[in-house]
């Protein structure tokens, strides 16, 4: 053991430090290690099904997405149909030709509310 | 795979090899034991928190920079998992400092009464405040430097230096005087 060292060394005591690492020894290395290693292990596991489950539902997501812009979709190519369908009846009472029966009829059907 | 270097091993645990972590553990766990014992003063919860550490040096293994040493690294994160826990046990731990009598305090040479040496310097460190108690043991103990220190515990290393110091000074008079005991024998 060294003698009373100043405040300021910064030279470590090495027989307190034996006498420390001695008297602090943990007991059961072994079975410590595979302790902490079976917890890693199940957070490893724990850490895939975590991530399967987060793709489920970014998955969800994304098909519901999906199903959204389709209906958007569809909504908007019908009210396409119909624009076109108005367009081309006033078109033709503009021309001044009689607008066959079809024509009136869906003219007539797209206006009522 | 036992004289693998340390550096190889903490890079390929950085890469996700568990058997290359699982040899870092090894290697580790004692230190980590028992520094977090000096904190902690109870032999489970030193276990605990030192394998919460372990487990939160996994999940940040990917931040580790391998080009740096793994062991202060890694003691870093041993003592604020140990001191984390200290806090959710605070009531514990000072059920268990109020059964050292302030008297004892004064002189742990005569606290620890007839007791073989490592349960004399245990009874000892626990009359130490807890910064002496940190500071003597990861230096003396386990060989980290002042500056290193004073990283760890987020204090000025001049702090470090009189913490050493003073808890140094205490438990010499353990071991002088067991030194003593055995002499005279």
């Amino acid at each position: 053991m060294q003698d009373e060292m100043s405040p300021f060394s910064a030279a470590p005591d090495p027989e307190l430090g034996e006498a420390l690492r001695s008297a602090l020894a943990p007991h059961f290395a072994e079975a410590f290690v595979g302790r902490v290693m079976a917890r890693l292990g199940q957070r490893q596991q724990r850490g895939w099904d975590e991530e399967l489950s987060q793709w489920f539902w970014r998955g969800l997501v994304a098909a519901s997405l999906v199903v959204v812009l389709a209906g958007w979709g569809l909504t908007q190519l019908s009210g396409a149909t119909l624009d076109a369908t108005e367009a081309s009846v006033g078109s033709q009472m503009l021309e001044g030709s009689t607008p066959v029966a079809d024509i009136v009829i869906a003219s007539m059907t797209s206006s009522t509310p | 795979m036992t004289g693998v270097d340390e550096g190889e091993l903490a890079r390929r645990a950085s890469e996700g090899d568990a058997e290359a972590y699982g040899l870092l553990v090894e290697r580790h766990a004692p230190m980590a034991r028992r520094v977090a014992y000096a904190i902690l003063e109870d032999r489970e919860d030193a276990d605990d928190a030192a394998q919460d550490g372990f487990l939160s040096a996994w999940q940040a293994i990917a931040r580790y920079d391998p080009r740096k040493s793994f062991r202060p690294w890694l003691m870093q994160i041993v003592v604020n998992a140990a001191r984390d826990l200290r806090r959710r046990r605070r009531v514990r731990t000072a059920d268990s400092l109020e059964s050292v009598s302030p008297a004892s305090r004064d002189d742990p040479a005569r606290a620890v009464g007839d007791r073989d040496l490592g349960e004399r310097l245990r009874t000892a460190l626990a009359t130490l405040p807890e910064r002496q108690r940190i500071a003597v043991v990861m230096f003396d103990a386990e060989g980290f430097s002042q500056a290193e220190i004073a990283v760890f515990l987020g204090i000025p290393e001049g702090t470090v230096k009189s913490d050493v110091f003073h808890g140094r000074r205490a438990l010499r008079k353990v071991l002088g005087s067991v030194k003593e005991e055995w002499d005279a024998r």
